[in-house]
């Protein structure tokens, strides 16, 4: 029994000796991040995806495109294309791509040649050449389908070992914007050959190769996804070893582990407790970020196909106090699908001011007194619409004031994709996140007919007119047109209303003060490429 | 003892069939394919003619379930719907995970109810006892969510002592092999062991208090009782009419006889703490057993689902199975009332 007691003894004595570390942290510690990321990745490719949880977690670290966008300087700039031309009357892109750029070295591949003109064909062959090996391993290509970038390339022609031409069907304005995405990475074509001998095709997606920033160590599900640093990095790379990805789905734990040092940055903190972050240690930063939040009509049903239901309907909406409750005022009323930070956006003032009574009386001429819809409201978080059930909830009892009954929809987050697409639903609140700066990227992939088909177009609206200003807008290079045909098309949304935009949202992080160079780009996912931590010794010199 | 042996182990191998025949026609309970709802291998997956035909899928119910016998015991549980990972090596590391917190927590449990049982009991009806008693009246009462929400907002968040989820700080880079922490950092290379060791007992230190609390409290008012009434049995006046110091009497004389019947209760302490663990790693996001049943219900994973039932049902059979023949074992006394012989 003593001898017991004794154990226990030590024990505590152990326990509590544990929990004092006052000592600076250890190596591991002080060279790596862990970013706590809001749930798994769906593979390790951002080709085949449009989900931001894959893109954040994949497109910037793993992998690099031909070129890149530089927000603040409102430019392309060279990635692995260290340059490139258009000719043909911009039916023709020159790459020439840069020497020496290496591939991860792991202990799954060892690559024996740098970056070539091979490795740009086969990465984008993957989703354009359907006779291509690769392109039914994983399945689809969202991206590529709904911008149409799959139609709009010709072929890719390798011209030497460094140099290759893209060949376009006619000539895109916003060509050269879809290309510096997350999504037109640059694969390795030696692995997907070695894989290919190997009978193993589909690991290619789940053990990635890339030229990128850090290189894949490992995964496990529902826990994290380590990397480390890519060590012969053509350009300059992080100041930590390894990144690690701490999955926890939970916004809550999320900011406990924040404040609690377990995470060193997170994304999406809960907008209410923002003020509760107010700890000196801590810092959140913001970003004006190209997103939209919207309720689409399905204008393929009774009544949403007249117009004037949807104008009546629209009148009903106090967007006012949705930004208010739902956003905490970190947000701003959209007045038009796009944000008002691009070049193209048509500045009228309020369109759709609240006004029940006008709904009422639209509603009547429309011959509708007594409507019953449904809302179907996204069960997940969004950096453009953080509660979309909220939502709904608040926008139910404004119907409710012009005699509409309304009912809110929910499913889990795949099965209402999967649904959505297949036109179920009255209505639905769901939103956009622009991929690139152009704004055709908010016009093609939501609301043209070619959309309807790829389920991308969430008010099945299929107009030619408007489909029409928007081909005769990509097929110019004059910005000054461009802009005009734009706002043409601004305004004939606006009369035709098949969605209600709500809020552009900013976008929010936050992180420990001890972290720099964690970029949140306008475009695309979170960016770790210059990611540095700084260690107790550097704050003493 | 051969006889109370025999009939001990005869009732656990009754109870483990049933187990397997019910876990089994939970195949069919599900909504599916049994064959695809066993194996995790879908029906327009290339092994499935393999599967289906290595699992009897075409054969009388009773054949396919001594197909699915002999895979139980194979260790070929098959593998996860939602990930393709096999289920048993999952299984295990999850059981282990689950482990090391239940049997931490047992051991804080024993060696701190025990004493303080004791403790009370021989200050009974004094002050002290009562502070104890009643201290273990609101620790047994209190709900493990709740006690797991305070001690987080106190300890982790306003005095910032330890971490509130998983096992260790992913930096270290300790891969899971047994999936006991503890365990894989000690087999871990890691150059910074003795750091990465005090990490995860950090990480480890608020679960295992929490799940210990309850049993821990259970287990004071079960020895108070129990040495209580020992102490009013006629050998103890006996042994203090002898001239024994009080000591004496409560080592040598009521504390053997009050475990007899406070051990016997362990294996009810057992089957709470394993229901306790399921909330605690849900909310600390221990990668054991109990989150791994969530996780698996959340995604319809059912492979997952009759394993992780299986693997509770199981456990608990087998430690009821261990102190019932321990206890018999230790105290001749329990077997003999059992048969009524002398």
């Amino acid at each position: 029994m003593i001898k017991a007691y004794a154990t226990v003894a030590a024990i505590s004595a152990f326990l509590i000796s544990g929990c004092q570390s006052e000592e600076p942290s250890p190596a591991p510690l002080a060279n790596g991040i862990i970013y706590c990321s809001e749930g798994n990745p769906d593979t390790f490719n951002p080709q085949l995806v449009t989900s931001g949880t894959t893109v954040d977690a994949t497109a910037a670290q793993l992998y690099d495109r031909l070129i890149d966008y530089d927000a603040n300087q409102q430019k392309f700039v060279p990635a692995l294309a260290k340059r490139w031309e258009t000719l043909d009357n911009g039916t023709r892109y020159r790459f020439h791509l840069r020497e020496g750029v290496q591939f991860h070295h792991t202990d799954y591949f060892q690559p024996t040649r740098e970056l070539t003109a091979e490795d740009v064909q086969f990465s984008f062959n993957r989703w354009l050449d359907d006779t291509s090996l690769y392109h039914t391993v994983g399945g689809s290509y969202p991206f590529f389908s709904a911008t149409g970038l799959d139609q709009l390339i010709n072929k890719v022609v390798k011209i030497d070992k460094m140099t290759v031409d893209i060949v376009l069907n006619n000539a895109d304005s916003s060509f050269l914007a879809n290309l510096a995405t997350d999504f037109a990475i640059i694969l390795s074509a030696e692995y997907a050959q070695q894989l290919l001998v190997v009978d193993r095709p589909a690991q290619i997606d789940i053990l990635p190769i890339g030229t990128g920033p850090y290189r894949f160590e490992s995964y496990r599900k529902d826990v994290l996804i380590r990397y480390s640093r890519h060590p012969d990095y053509w350009r300059e790379g992080p100041g930590i070893e390894h990144l690690v990805y701490s999955i926890t789905p939970n916004a809550n734990k999320r900011m406990l582990k924040l404040v609690t040092g377990e995470c060193d940055i997170i994304p999406y903190p809960l907008v209410s407790e923002l003020k509760a972050l107010n700890r000196k240690e801590l810092q959140v930063t913001n970003e004006v970020s190209p997103n939209v939040s919207f309720w689409a009509f399905n204008t393929e049903k009774e009544p949403f196909n007249d117009p004037l239901v949807r104008q009546a309907l629209s009148h009903a909406i106090n967007r006012e106090a949705i930004i208010q409750t739902i956003y905490y005022g970190n947000a701003e009323l959209a007045q038009s699908i796009l944000p008002p930070t691009s070049w193209a956006y048509d500045d009228r003032g309020i369109q759709y001011r609240y006004n029940p009574e006008k709904a009422k009386r639209l509603l009547q001429e429309a011959g509708h007194a007594n409507l019953n819809i449904n809302i179907w409201a996204m069960p997940v978080q969004r950096v453009y619409n953080p509660n979309a059930r909220r939502m709904a909830e608040l926008m139910q009892s404004d119907l409710a004031q012009i005699g509409v009954s309304a009912r809110i929809v929910s499913y889990e987050w795949n099965t209402f994709r999967r649904r959505l697409s297949r036109g179920e639903h009255d209505t639905v609140l769901i939103g956009w996140y622009a991929d690139n700066a152009d704004p055709d990227n908010f016009f093609r992939p939501l609301l043209s007919c070619a959309a309807v088909a790829t389920g991308g177009n969430r008010a099945n609206w299929c107009h030619p007119g408007f489909d029409q200003l928007l081909y005769s807008a990509i097929a110019t290079t004059n910005a000054e047109e461009r802009k005009a045909l734009y706002q043409s098309a601004q305004h004939l949304l606006n009369q035709q209303q098949p969605l209600l935009p709500i809020a552009h949202s900013k976008r929010f992080q936050a992180q420990q003060k001890d972290i720099t160079g964690v970029e949140l780009p306008p475009y695309g996912g979170i960016n770790f490429r210059l990611a540095t931590k700084q260690t107790a010794e550097d704050d003493s010199q | 003892m051969t006889r109370y042996l025999i009939g001990r182990l005869t009732v656990f191998i009754i109870a483990v069939f049933l187990l397997t025949v019910f876990s089994f026609s939970l195949n069919y309970f599900f909504p599916g394919d049994p064959i695809t709802n066993m194996s995790g291998v879908r029906s327009f997956q290339s092994n499935y003619p393999l599967v289906m035909e290595m699992r009897a899928g075409n054969e009388n119910i009773a054949t396919q379930y001594l197909h699915y016998l002999r895979h139980l015991f194979a260790g070929n549980w098959g593998q996860s719907l939602s990930n393709g990972t096999p289920v048993f090596a999952d299984g295990f590391q999850h059981f282990m995970a689950s482990m090391e917190l239940i049997i931490l927590a047992l051991l804080v449990a024993v060696t701190l109810g025990l004493p303080l049982g004791v403790f009370a009991a021989s200050r009974f009806r004094q002050r002290s006892d009562k502070a104890v008693i009643s201290l273990a009246m609101i620790g047994y009462s209190v709900p493990v969510f709740w006690l797991a929400q305070l001690m987080i907002l106190l300890f982790a968040i306003k005095l910032g002592w330890f971490p509130i989820t998983g096992q260790i700080n992913p930096l270290y880079g300790v891969e899971p092999q047994t999936g006991s922490i503890l365990v894989d950092v000690f087999l871990s290379n890691s150059e910074y062991k003795a750091a990465a060791f005090q990490d995860a007992i950090n990480h480890i230190v608020l679960p295992v208090l929490i799940l210990a609390i309850m049993p821990m409290m259970l287990l004071l008012r079960l020895m108070r009782n129990a040495t209580q009434e020992m102490l009013q049995k006629p050998f103890v006046k006996a042994a203090r009419a002898r001239g024994l110091n009080e000591w004496r009497v409560l080592v040598k004389h009521a504390i053997p006889n009050a475990l007899q019947s406070v051990l016997h209760q362990t294996t009810l302490l057992f089957s709470l703490m394993l229901t306790n663990s399921i909330v605690v790693e849900s909310i600390f996001n221990w990668p054991g057993m109990g989150n791994w049943l969530i996780r698996s219900i959340f995604e319809r994973d059912y492979p997952i689902i009759q394993s992780a039932v299986l693997m509770f049902a199981f456990v608990i059979l087998f430690f009821n199975l261990l102190v019932e023949l321990y206890h018999g074992w230790r105290f001749p006394i329990v077997r003999h009332e059992q048969y009524a012989t002398r």
